[in-house]
């Protein structure tokens, strides 16, 4: 489904080949080391807030700090394949525990912090595996016994068992950002907003509610970018933005999400609009616990009521895809194969409640009060009501609804895991005990955790995807969650924008990105 | 002289104190927190009390109240909770674009309400009177954000005269005065509506006053009556309007810096208190409430400027 209408292929694997970067752009007739400023705008939503890599949240957040840092490894943003970053190579002991990793020589950090070596490596895992760091991913490093460094240019990864999505934890996102020693000590308290990296770009200034500036990185060892900065422009409004985007204020608009603007974008003449499948669904999540929701019969006909077809063609106008699973098609690891689908089938849920014998049940959805999580569950309720089911929808202002649904005090509520294409991702988060409330898995499921470890000790990706398949079939057989429909990333550009890729994160990387002649 | 400013300086105090209190516990009223707003979807129990912890947010209430009082005393309003960045560094960066956004949209305001008021309060009932009453209407009973799309639609998209975004990272006065014009033009009309309607009917009132009308049979010259005799009096109630209304446009003037993509006081606090970012909103507050301590003095003195009876109290 990926739209790709977009002109010269410029990709960053052009750059990695180094010097021949700059032919190649030659080659394309892109002006390359043109005199003056080039600087791309691209349109923010909202403001950033933190850029420190254990602490980072929000998609704003991360699309810079995906700027600034590299990982050990990244993932490719065509097709998600886990390819070299920091490290050039890897090793893996026959046992499954070891890893070691040859790190790439010669790079170095942002504003001279000195060199890349793997001390850095050692320093930022610990700190984030440290709990007084306080990192919100401290539980994704879980099972990384010790970090030795025999080398400047070699970092060992000692585990406390074999687990074969290891590599996605390292991957050049959140935990997998590294950070240098001396910067993070030496900047201290102020780091959040001072952030370096050995990434194609660094952080420039960041100015509140407006804008935030980064500058390309003359010394980044994939090839420096042709661009000599990127603006971030906030931009709240959509159609505000929209304007911009055709007037030439804008190159590219990111986040765009109202059905009308995309409609609107896609007439107007000068601007691409890309989309692509993302990485995570939305989901109803049940509390199976208490009330009629404890039998499995109640939550399969709340499913079958739920006309999630009519949701996505009419309220979201076609601009979303229809959910099989809590795992999209955008995972390595997917595959939805003999998995369970509820049709939209009023009939069937009726005779599914009167077997569970279930009557004047009262149901309530518990969605936090922002755009268009405020508004979708109200014709779902409306489906729930026409197979007698009592269904009503409270809308909670975010910091309610963040405190009332990890309270755990919720029947259920809308969640969506918002992620890399780690399948551990959304299934830890939402499915394994360790998640429990004040975790997302507020179904309180606690059947996956031995399937969730089996998938860690399956030694191949093929093993990987049996075992996962067999999960997606328990879940939406037993089905504690129910996904309403698999969200869709929308973003614009102007025709200036060459080589743009877009990833299935919710985040933009502009790193490829060239601008034509005027 | 000296009293005076000592008087403003002890109401000043006063204010801010009663002020950010209110600020401090209503916050703190209110569901939700900073460590599970950061934490979101990773919150686990032990990562939630760290956090807290680290926050100060595990102490009593009143402990806390006392250490942010002790201090802010010492001009120390403590760091944001989500930056990190220091709060009152974060909130006094964002009082320029809104102080630039409300002095041009309160002098458009005045340049238009204030003449289109008084013209149709002395051309009572005629069409001039009528159209302006319209107009007024109009421009009460349309959304701001409304005009501001479909300002930005005509003037931006369909005749390209001014940019879409409301400001620009790139230098120059008249590059800035540019990005501004619209966003200045919508705030500044919308609350032109008002100034308008109010300085009709206080015009109205005075004009039907005794003295105007003993000013009329004496034979003096219209002009001098409604300029001189009307307009001191009628500029009373509108001024103490054009006031509040400025203060107001500070911090509220949220939707016109949404649709124009402007950075501000208002937009500023608001991302605060959705975030419960505690330090970010009590210095928001501190700020905005000082703002409109201090024009509310500068107000009184000019009330004493144009009626010297008010010059006494």
């Amino acid at each position: 489904m990926t739209d790709s209408r977009t002109s010269p292929e410029f990709s960053r694997r052009a750059f990695l080949a180094g010097a021949t970067g700059l032919t190649l752009g030659a080659a394309f007739g892109t002006p390359v080391m043109a005199q003056g400023a080039r600087t791309l705008r691209v349109r923010f939503g909202s403001d950033i807030s933190q850029l420190d890599p254990a602490r980072i949240f929000q998609n704003e957040n991360q699309s810079i700090a995906s700027h600034i840092y590299s990982g050990l490894v990244q993932y490719d943003q065509r097709t998600n394949a886990i390819v070299p970053d920091l490290a050039t190579s890897h090793e893996v002991s026959s046992d499954g525990t070891t890893w070691t990793f040859k790190l790439r020589p010669n790079v170095t950090w942002h504003k001279n912090f000195g060199a890349f070596t793997s001390d850095d490596v050692k320093f930022s895992l610990e700190r984030v595996l440290d709990p007084a760091t306080g990192s919100l991913y401290r539980g994704q490093l879980a099972g990384l016994k010790e970090i030795q460094t025999p080398d400047p240019m070699t970092v060992r990864l000692v585990l406390e068992s074999a687990n074969s999505g290891f590599l996605h934890k390292l991957c050049a996102f959140n935990q997998g950002w590294m950070v240098s020693r001396r910067a993070v000590t030496e900047i201290g308290e102020r780091y959040s907003m001072n952030p370096i990296g050995t990434g194609p770009f660094m952080f420039d200034s960041w100015t509140t509610g407006n804008q935030v500036r980064i500058v390309a990185n003359p010394a980044y060892y994939g090839g420096a970018s042709t661009l000599t900065d990127v603006i971030f422009r906030i931009v709240r409004d959509e159609t505000a933005a929209a304007i911009a985007l055709e007037n030439g204020e804008l190159d590219i608009f990111y986040a765009l999400q109202s059905p009308d603007v995309i409609d609107r974008l896609r007439k107007a003449s000068s601007v691409t609009v890309l989309d692509r499948p993302a990485n995570n669904t939305v989901n109803l999540v049940l509390n199976t616990t208490t009330g009629p929701l404890q039998d499995a019969r109640v939550r399969r006909a709340m499913a079958h009521a739920m006309n999630r077809k009519a949701l996505i063609d009419g309220f979201f106008r076609g601009t979303k895809f229809e959910a099989t699973s809590v795992l999209t098609s955008t995972f390595q690891e997917f595959s939805d194969e003999g998995v369970t689908r509820y049709p939209f089938d009023p009939d069937r849920a009726r005779a599914l409640l009167k077997e569970a014998n279930v009557s004047n049940f009262r149901f309530e959805i518990t969605t936090v009060g922002l755009n268009p999580f405020d508004r979708f569950p109200v014709p779902l309720a409306n489906d729930l009501q026409q197979v007698g089911i009592q269904a009503t929808v409270r809308v909670l202002e975010r910091g309610a609804y963040v405190q009332a649904r990890s309270s755990g005090n919720v029947q259920s509520c809308i969640t969506a895991v918002v992620g890399p294409p780690d399948p551990d991702s959304p299934l830890v988060t939402l499915y394994h005990t360790r998640s429990h409330p004040p975790g997302l898995n507020t179904s309180r499921y606690d059947k996956a955790d031995a399937l969730l470890a089996e998938a860690a000790r399956a030694t191949d990706l093929a093993g990987r995807k049996t075992v996962y398949n067999r999960l997606l079939r328990q879940t939406m057989e037993d089905l504690p969650v129910i996904p309403l429909y698999a969200d869709r990333l929308f973003i614009a550009h102007g025709p200036k924008v060459q080589g743009f890729v877009q990833n299935s994160l919710f985040t933009v990387n502009v790193s490829p990105v060239s601008l034509s002649g005027a | 002289m000296l009293f005076y400013v000592a008087r403003c300086a002890g109401q000043l105090a006063v204010a801010l104190i009663g002020i950010v209190t209110v600020a401090f516990f209503l916050m703190r009223a209110i569901p939700g927190d900073p460590a599970l707003y950061m934490l979101g979807d990773f919150a686990t129990t032990e990562a939630l009390a760290t956090l807290r912890a680290r926050l100060g947010l595990d102490l009593p209430v009143w402990q806390q109240y006392g250490i942010f009082l002790a201090r802010a005393a010492q001009g120390d309003l403590g760091v944001s909770v989500v930056t990190g960045q220091p709060a009152l560094t974060e909130i006094l960066a964002a009082v320029p674009p809104s102080a630039a956004l409300a002095v041009s949209g309160m002098a458009i305001a005045i340049a238009v309400g204030v003449p289109l008021g008084i013209i149709a309060a002395v051309r009572q009932g005629s069409a001039i009177d009528v159209g302006v009453m319209l107009l007024a209407l109009g421009g009460i009973s349309f959304p701001v954000f409304w005009v501001g799309i479909v300002a930005i639609l005509i003037f931006s998209h369909a005749l390209g005269m001014f940019p879409a975004l409301g400001t620009t990272s790139e230098p120059g006065i008249l590059k800035g005065l540019h990005h501004l014009a619209l966003p200045a033009l919508v705030l500044g009309l919308s609350v032109a509506a008002y100034i308008a309607r109010l300085t009709r009917s206080a015009m109205l009132e005075v004009l039907g006053q005794d003295h105007i009308r003993v000013a009329r049979a004496m034979g003096v010259p219209e002009r001098r009556i409604v300029w001189k005799l009307a307009l001191r009096n009628a500029l009373i109630p509108v001024l103490a309007v054009i006031g509040v209304t400025f203060a107001w446009s500070l911090g509220n003037a949220i939707l016109v810096e949404a649709v124009f993509s402007r950075p501000g006081l208002g937009s500023t606090i608001l991302k605060a208190i959705l975030a419960r970012d505690y330090q970010l909103v009590q210095a928001g507050v501190l700020v905005l409430a000082a703002a409109v301590v201090l024009l509310n003095t500068a107000l009184d003195l000019i009330y004493g400027f144009i009626d010297p009876r008010l010059r006494q109290t």
